[in-house]
This record gives C-alpha cells, structure tokens and sequence, in this order.
C-alpha cells in the first residue's frame, strides 16, 4: 500500500427530501431568504412544512435554485419566465429519458444522442 | 499568451453598435447557457462569451482593446505591446462584480485584471465573513448506488492571490459515496467550500450526484429500466428467463403473451434510495433471420397456420 491510499476520505452527509433549511438553501446558492421565498412564491421550488421556519427543501429544490439563480443572473429572466424554462427543460429531460430507454438497443436514436451525458 | 478576439466570440464586426454587443450577448448567452443548451462545450463557450461582452460593453476596456488593431487572430500568441493601455483607466476587476466565481482567460486578466479586484484593504484583518459554499458535480457508476464507493474527485477553484491575479487551484478529495445515493442528490461536505475571511468559517461543499451512463441499465429518478431481448415463442408462450440486475441474476417469469415493449415491474428492486425505486424491464421481441431453409419453412408454417392480420385497423 502506499501513501496515495492513505489519503483521507471524506464522508459527507446526503441531502434527503426534508433536507436543507431556509438558511442553508441561501447560503448555498448565495443569495437573501427574499429571494428564496418568491422561488417558492412563483411555485419554482416547493418546501416541505407550511411555514417558513419549518421549510425544508430537498437536492432537487438546490438544483432548481440554482439553475434559476444563474438564469436570472446571466439571461435576465424574470421569475414568470424562469419558472417556465426550467419546467420546458425538465420536460425537455423526461423526452430524452424516453428516447434513450427507447434506444438503448439502438434502435435509430443516434439522431437523437445529443443529451446522452 | 493567446490572443482572444473578442468580436468574433460575439459574432460581430468591429464597428457594431453598443446596442449590437448587447443583443448579440442576449441572444448568445441563451444559446450557450449551460443551464438550458446542451450543447458538449457550452460551459466553455459562455465563459468566454461572458468575457468577452465584459469587456466589449464597456466604452473604456472596449477603446483599449480595439487599439490593439484589428490584425491579431484568435489564438494567435500575443504580447500585450508596452504601455499599450496609457490613458485607460479601467474601473471593476478583473471578474465580474456579479460573480465571484468566474475565471477569466489569462489574456483577459493581463489585459484588464490588474488594476482592480485587490483583495484586502485597510479593514480587512478585522473583518470576518463565512466562506460561500461551493458546488461540484461528481459522476458515479450505478453500482456505487448499490454498493458504495469511495471516489477522487479534482476540484477547480479559482483563487484571488494577494496581487489581485485569479490562479486556478487544483485539488483532488476522496469522497466516500454513501449506499442508496439517486442522480440529482446532494452530498454535503461541511467546511470543504471556500475558506473564510478573518475567522470565518468554511463553506460547504455540495456534491450534485450524477450516473454515469451504463451498458445495460437506464435511470430515470430511483426506477432502474433494462432492455431485455426475447424470442417471439418465449413472447408468445411464456418463459422463464435469467435476467441481469444490479444485485445479480434472477429467474424472471415472461407472461404468455406478452407484447412487444410491455414494461414488467420488479417492486423495491430499483435504486436503493430511502423509498425504494423499482426495477422495470422493457421486452424487446427480436425476430429470427429468415435465411436457412429450415427457418423460412418457419415463417411459411406460421402464414398457414396463423390467421393474424396485424393491420386489420388500417383497412376500415
């Protein structure tokens, strides 16, 4: 063995459903609570718990932040439009799940192989 | 050095409006969004376009680039040329105030990364701030799901030094991938984000887990799918089948008649994530090649014998 197997290996917690506060959604994406709350507001993001200090967001809640911290950032898009992009690409996501189910056997998906990472 | 031509990362001519660069940025940027576009190179791309609008959007860092002449090439090997940038004054750093995060390409922070961006500053040694988090996404193999695994990931960071130049820095984490982990999960690690100011704490480091792409299986949320070929007899009469899962082979009774592309659901066999995903598998009918004499004696039998018109619905 040598010393390369030795290194430390860090363990990490996993974000389950009920996973991330409030706060730790913010600083995650870094960004204020009012910001968060009209993610939620618009129906972007959807916590667990009813009120707010009881929120509780999951992974998928952090990558929908996340992606709509960047849109409005980079592109400019307001919260109506951010809502509704990431729902077209979400369903854009489902499509190509379909496709590569369909064409795992090779059945005429290579037209469509863009999105296979 | 290479020379970056920032006109022709935005598609434009030299003399375009400032209502040019801007339209050109929009229209871009939502194409090579790494968010939306899938395209293979798209994170790459929109770094540069965003540098390159950085500077063409601006009238001050846009007169100095432009005096440089219109002669160098992308990716030509340039020297900026001594004083070339007397009488500019450039104001924001060498990123962009709205992300920290972004690195710009060397010929960008020779250019124009020097004269802010200076960490530091009279109040700093008193100032304490918690690191921001960082995010990452680390690619793992189904059976690390299934199995756990301990896996290398190399980060990217890049880092202000002490003169202002944003470095890259490099470093390589062991990460331990917990049993029953679906794609899109988070693994946090406390205090692997970004260091702290004074005596702040560390960020987190979040993990977005991603699979990657395997010869026999497809994931979609915790449900695991396999294509599984069968014969048109073993369709017809029914079978049973050994059938590869994640776990190993189990015996898989085909109904009689089933129909090509029915979906069998094998409950609690998917992802083994905390509510279990299932397993599904797709039968696929492959039919025999009629190219000896025995088989196409087969297929004939089977038009005598068979009353089947599969296109009874397109006559009417």
């Amino acid at each position: 063995m040598n010393s390369h197997d030795l290194s430390i290996v860090y363990t990490g917690t996993v974000i389950e459903e009920d996973g991330l506060t409030i706060g730790e959604l913010c600083r995650a994406c870094d960004t204020h609570a009012e910001w968060i709350i009209s993610l939620v507001e618009e129906g972007i993001i959807d916590p667990y718990g009813n009120e707010i200090r009881s929120w509780r967001f999951s992974s998928s809640c952090l990558v929908r932040a996340l992606s709509a911290f960047r849109l409005q950032r980079d592109l400019g898009i307001n919260m109506a439009g951010i809502a509704l992009a990431l729902d077209l690409m979400k369903e854009i996501e489902i499509l190509h799940t379909q496709i590569s189910l369909m064409g795992v056997n090779g059945n005429g998906h290579k037209l469509l192989k863009k999105k296979s990472n | 050095m290479e020379f970056k031509d920032y006109y022709k990362i935005m598609g434009l001519a030299r003399d375009s409006s400032q209502d040019d660069v801007k339209r050109s940025y929009r229209k871009l940027a939502r194409k090579f969004h790494p968010d939306v576009s899938k395209e293979k190179d798209a994170e790459a791309k929109f770094k540069e376009l965003g540098e390159a609008y950085e500077v063409l959007k601006d009238p001050e860092k846009r007169a100095a680039f432009d005096q440089l002449g219109a002669n160098w090439k992308n990716g030509q090997d340039f020297k900026p040329p001594p004083n070339w940038d007397e009488g500019f004054e450039f104001k924001g750093g060498g990123f962009t105030n709205n992300d920290r995060s972004a690195a710009y390409s060397d010929f960008f922070e020779q250019l124009f990364g020097q004269t802010g961006g200076q960490p530091g500053g009279r109040y700093r040694q008193s100032f304490h701030e918690r690191g921001q988090d960082s995010h990452a996404k680390i690619h793992i193999d189904l059976e690390a799901s299934f199995q756990g695994a301990t896996q290398n990931i190399t980060l990217s960071t890049p880092e202000v030094d002490a003169q202002g130049h944003v470095q890259i820095k490099h470093r390589t984490l062991s990460v331990k991938i917990p049993k029953g982990v679906k794609p899109g999960q988070h693994i946090r690690l406390t205090g692997q984000g970004s260091p702290g100011l004074g005596n702040g704490q560390a960020g987190d480091l979040f993990l977005e887990i991603e699979f990657n792409n395997h010869s026999l299986y497809r994931v979609a949320e915790t449900d695991i799918f396999l294509n599984l070929p069968i014969t048109p007899w073993e369709a017809a009469l029914g079978a049973k089948i050994k059938v590869p899962t994640p776990e190993g082979f189990i015996d898989l009774k085909i109904p009689p008649n089933s129909k090509q592309g029915s979906k069998l659901r094998l409950k609690g066999r998917g992802l083994p994530t905390r509510e279990p995903g299932d397993f599904f598998v797709m039968l696929q009918i492959v039919l025999p090649q009629a190219d000896t004499e025995a088989a196409k004696a087969v297929y004939r039998n089977m038009h005598e014998q068979l009353d089947f018109n599969p296109r009874q619905s397109l006559e009417g």
